[in-house]
């Protein structure tokens, strides 16, 4: 398999000395860049796989950026920045970004993400969907193995757990209260005072998010209740 | 095109053509009316026999006939007697009186018989065989006897007088066609004439008027589109309204008296030609006096540039000096001495007329007495009713409502100062606090972009902190250093992220969505979320709550960062081995959830200082969090229209988060 290279675009170099030595550990090439401009340049000289790219940069920042590779490329960008807003987090995605992760990050975390951008991006359309499995973004669920996996890797799933991803997949979008999901999932009427489905949603979440606090999938709905997110 | 012809028709020169419309028209209608008025007999006669001048004279020249007939040969009453078989010799020497005695009358026929003797006279040609009948077919004609008439003439009843109880018959009328030479065809034709006058005059008339109005209505409806902006810079000075409708009028009564008079006379061309520079002077006065009015209807200056409102101005201007500052005191004692000395002076009025010492109308002082002081009553009245309108806005601007409106307009002059005074006081107000919540906004602002320069260092230190524990290190005193590090990089990420909430907290500089939130569900998911950690913290979670659902209006995130940051305080704070307790209720209009907890540590600190930023419950500062999540808590829940409480009872803390009921709306 050849080698995977992600380029790091930040004003800072310690920032970007440090990513390359995670990255290197991960086994991706590296490409490094301190400006908007000088990533396009690396850009049309290498072979990029994966952009890790800064906002607030000299020259060209990172989402004029984004906007000039989207004109002719799909490769997976993740935006770093201190800007942690939600209109700044909005602003990215909407300018074609993959992903948002604000500083100080986890590298940990960081590097998790990647991975997984990087596997959606090389495994683009090698996997045929089979009957049965129900699917959003990379999270995916193969009712006829009863199993659930998040970018292409199996996760272990209690048989609770399982019950309420299955419930929550099948009706994708949809919100449903702690005592609506009791009820489907335990098959028995819910008590008031009961949180067992909070405790199982939150360790579901552990398992099948990068960032439980951040969740891309199952999210929490406060005051309300939980929904699987469709993409 | 069509704007062309519209400039057209708005240039002056079309303006100028209007007015000179409206002044002929005005002429041809007045003199129209005249001729018509001069001719008004002969317009509403059908025939000239109807006219009052030829009924007069044929009366006159009747009587004068039956007279000479009747009274004078009564008398010589033997000298006719013989009529029976009167030969024309006879009776024509009788008829020649009349003409010596009245203008020749050659179109007056008359047949006067005694019925008694059959005598008749008559100035008939004496070849007409049936005079009776030839009279009666005549338009204008008339019979008479003593006892009855007949006819189509009105004639005097003192003829009738003549023959009453005589047995006279008279007949008479004026012979068509009509001969030129006597009264009578001078009437005909000078009827005809009029007639026809009459006729062209009311034509004329109405059609002038007809194409006056059209140019008035023109010249108004070109003033009153004209920008008011443009009449003012053209006419910056004007003659006050009230004035120079006085001055119209004086005019106008004056034109008047002077055109009765003057037409009073025998008409000719002076009359005429007089008549007509005074009514051209007339409509010019009144046209520029309309047109004037219109432009300041259009201007709105139409009661503002009056002589008594500029008086009224000046007046008021006087009183609110009067009622201003240091002089008020001065002025007061003035005003009320004014006041007692002007109604002495009315009294003593009334009282002298009334016993007749002084020339003066007692019912008029009476009366001017009571206006006096109903006037000034209407003034203090006004005054007193104004008076809590201002103590309402200072309530209300005391309040803190600073939008309040004092509306200085219907303040009455003796108070309208001290309106303004609160109104200024109002302005002050509402701009310190516009510089406040600016100055909170910049903080807000400040704190931000602090926040994001020192987010990159940060982001360094945790990731090289991060593979400096992944080296191998030797020391083991190092590897402790670095997990130091490591902790207190970590507490430097909160302290940001919980700093920049702060402030935005604090200064309302959030984005807050009124959501249907369901208390008990909140309180499950993030009793779900801590669960782990409560049982870290050896605590035991007791939950209350009523069955039903409790929504409250709210926006879910922020609910979820109040209860975490209480969650948080709670797994941080407590004492191991005791129990927490979550109180899920609503009460009068709010739904509310209360954490009670025991502390570890001794409380020794008001609650208000608990919320307050930076500080925090226990003294030392080595431990994780920031201090602000009670102060960001707080600010959440105030933001939503809820309300924050926190006790303290020895050991035992106590939060409850209160938040109106959701409503349908």
């Amino acid at each position: 398999m050849e080698r995977l290279n992600v380029l790091i675009c930040d004003d800072d170099t310690a920032i970007v000395d440090a990513l390359e030595i995670y990255l290197k550990q991960e086994g991706y090439g590296v490409e490094k860049a301190y400006t908007g401009t000088q990533a396009l340049q690396a850009l049309s000289e290498h072979e990029i796989h994966l952009i890790l790219l800064d906002i607030m940069m000299p020259e060209l920042d990172g989402l004029s950026a984004t906007i000039r590779i989207r004109e002719d490329r799909n490769i997976p960008i993740i935006i770093i920045s201190a800007k942690s807003e939600d209109t700044d987090k909005i602003a990215g995605l909407n300018f074609g970004a993959d992903d948002y992760v604000t500083k100080p990050f986890n590298p940990l975390e960081l590097m998790a993400r990647v991975k997984s951008q990087m596997r959606r991006y090389t495994a683009l359309g090698s996997i045929a969907l089979k009957n049965g499995i129900l699917k959003t973004g990379g999270l995916e669920l193969d009712r006829e193995g009863k199993e659930v996996r998040v970018d292409g890797e199996i996760i272990r799933l209690t048989p609770i757990e399982y019950g309420i991803v299955v419930f929550l997949m099948e009706n994708m979008g949809h919100v449903f209260s702690i005592a609506q999901i009791y009820e489907q999932v335990w098959n028995e009427p819910s008590y008031a005072a009961e949180n067992t489905v909070a405790v199982h949603i939150r360790r579901i979440r552990e398992k099948i998010e990068i960032n439980p606090r951040e969740p891309k999938y199952l999210k929490v709905v406060w005051g309300i209740g939980y929904k699987i997110e469709k993409y | 095109m069509d704007i062309k012809l519209r400039n057209i028709s708005y240039s002056s020169g079309a303006k100028l053509l209007a007015i000179i419309i409206v002044w002929l028209g005005f002429l041809g209608t007045m003199g129209g009316c005249i001729l018509w008025l001069d001719n008004r007999q002969a317009a509403n006669a059908s025939s000239y026999t109807e006219t009052y001048s030829f009924q007069s004279t044929f009366s006159r020249t009747l009587y004068n006939t039956v007279e000479y007939y009747l009274a004078v040969p009564d008398e010589d009453n033997t000298e006719n007697t013989a009529g029976d078989s009167a030969s024309e010799d006879d009776n024509w020497p009788q008829v020649n009186p009349i003409d010596d005695r009245f203008p020749t009358m050659v179109n007056f026929v008359y047949y006067v018989r005694n019925t008694e003797t059959g005598q008749w006279w008559s100035n008939l040609d004496a070849e007409e065989t049936d005079p009776i009948g030839f009279i009666q077919k005549q338009p204008s004609t008339v019979f008479f006897n003593g006892r009855t008439s007949d006819g189509n003439i009105a004639i005097m009843e003192d003829i009738k007088g003549l023959i009453t109880d005589r047995p006279y018959e008279v007949y008479a009328a004026v012979a068509e066609p009509l001969q030129p030479g006597d009264a009578f065809y001078d009437y005909y034709v000078d009827f005809n004439r009029s007639k026809v006058l009459s006729q062209t005059a009311s034509t004329v008339s109405i059609i002038s008027f007809f194409l006056m109005a059209l140019a008035f209505i023109y010249l108004i409806y070109i003033t009153l589109r004209r920008d008011p902006e443009e009449i003012k810079t053209q006419r910056p000075v004007r003659l006050y309204t009230d004035v120079h409708t006085l001055l119209v009028a004086i005019a106008a009564v004056l034109s008047l008296t002077i055109g009765v008079r003057t037409s009073m006379g025998i008409p000719d061309i002076v009359t005429f030609v007089f008549l007509a520079i005074v009514l051209s002077l007339d409509i010019f006065i009144g046209l520029f006096y309309v047109l004037s009015m219109a432009e300041q209807i259009k201007t709105g200056q139409i009661f503002t540039n009056s002589l008594i409102y500029k008086l009224g101005s000046v007046l008021k201007g006087f009183l609110r000096l009067a009622f201003q500052g240091k002089v008020f005191k001065v002025w007061m004692l003035i005003l009320l001495g004014g006041y007692g000395f002007i109604n002495g002076l009315l009294f003593i009025l009334c009282e002298q007329s009334y016993y007749g010492f002084i020339n003066g109308n007692f019912l008029f002082m009476v009366l001017l007495l009571i206006a006096f002081n109903a006037g000034v009553v209407y003034f203090i009245a006004r005054s007193l009713v104004a008076l809590p309108q201002i103590m309402e806005a200072v309530k209300e601007i005391s309040a803190g409502n600073l939008d309040y409106p004092l509306d200085s307009a219907i303040i009455p002059v003796s108070l309208s100062a001290f309106a303004e005074d609160i109104h200024s006081l109002q302005g002050g107000l509402k701009k310190a606090v516009a510089i406040a919540v600016k100055g909170e906004r910049m903080k807000t602002d400040l704190i931000t972009n602090v926040s994001h320069d020192l987010k990159t260092p940060l982001t360094s230190i945790i990731n090289y902190v991060d593979l400096l524990k992944k080296e191998k290190l030797e020391n083991e005193r190092a590897a402790e250093y670095v997990n130091v590090l490591e902790e207190k990089s970590d507490r430097l990420k909160q302290l940001i992220e919980d700093l920049v909430e702060a402030s935005k907290a604090s200064s309302g500089n959030l984005t807050i969505t009124g959501e249907k939130v369901d208390l008990h569900e909140l309180i499950m998911q993030a009793c779900g979320e801590y669960e782990a950690k409560i049982q870290q913290a050896q605590l035991a979670l007791h939950i209350n709550t009523a069955d039903e659902t409790i929504a409250v209006r709210g926006d879910g995130r922020h609910m979820w960062r109040i209860a975490e940051n209480l969650l948080s305080n709670v797994v941080k704070y407590s004492m191991p081995h005791t129990r927490v307790y979550i109180d899920i209720a609503s009460d009068d209009g709010y739904g509310s959830f209360t954490i009670k907890n025991i502390s570890a540590f001794p409380l020794n600190i008001s609650p208000e200082q608990l919320t307050e930023r930076f500080v925090r419950g226990d003294e030392s500062r080595s431990t994780d969090g920031s201090g602000l999540g009670l102060s960001i808590a707080q600010s959440l829940t105030t933001l939503q229209g809820g309300e924050f409480q926190l006790e303290i009872d020895g050991d035992l803390f106590k939060v409850t988060t209160a938040l109106p009921l959701w409503t349908e709306e």
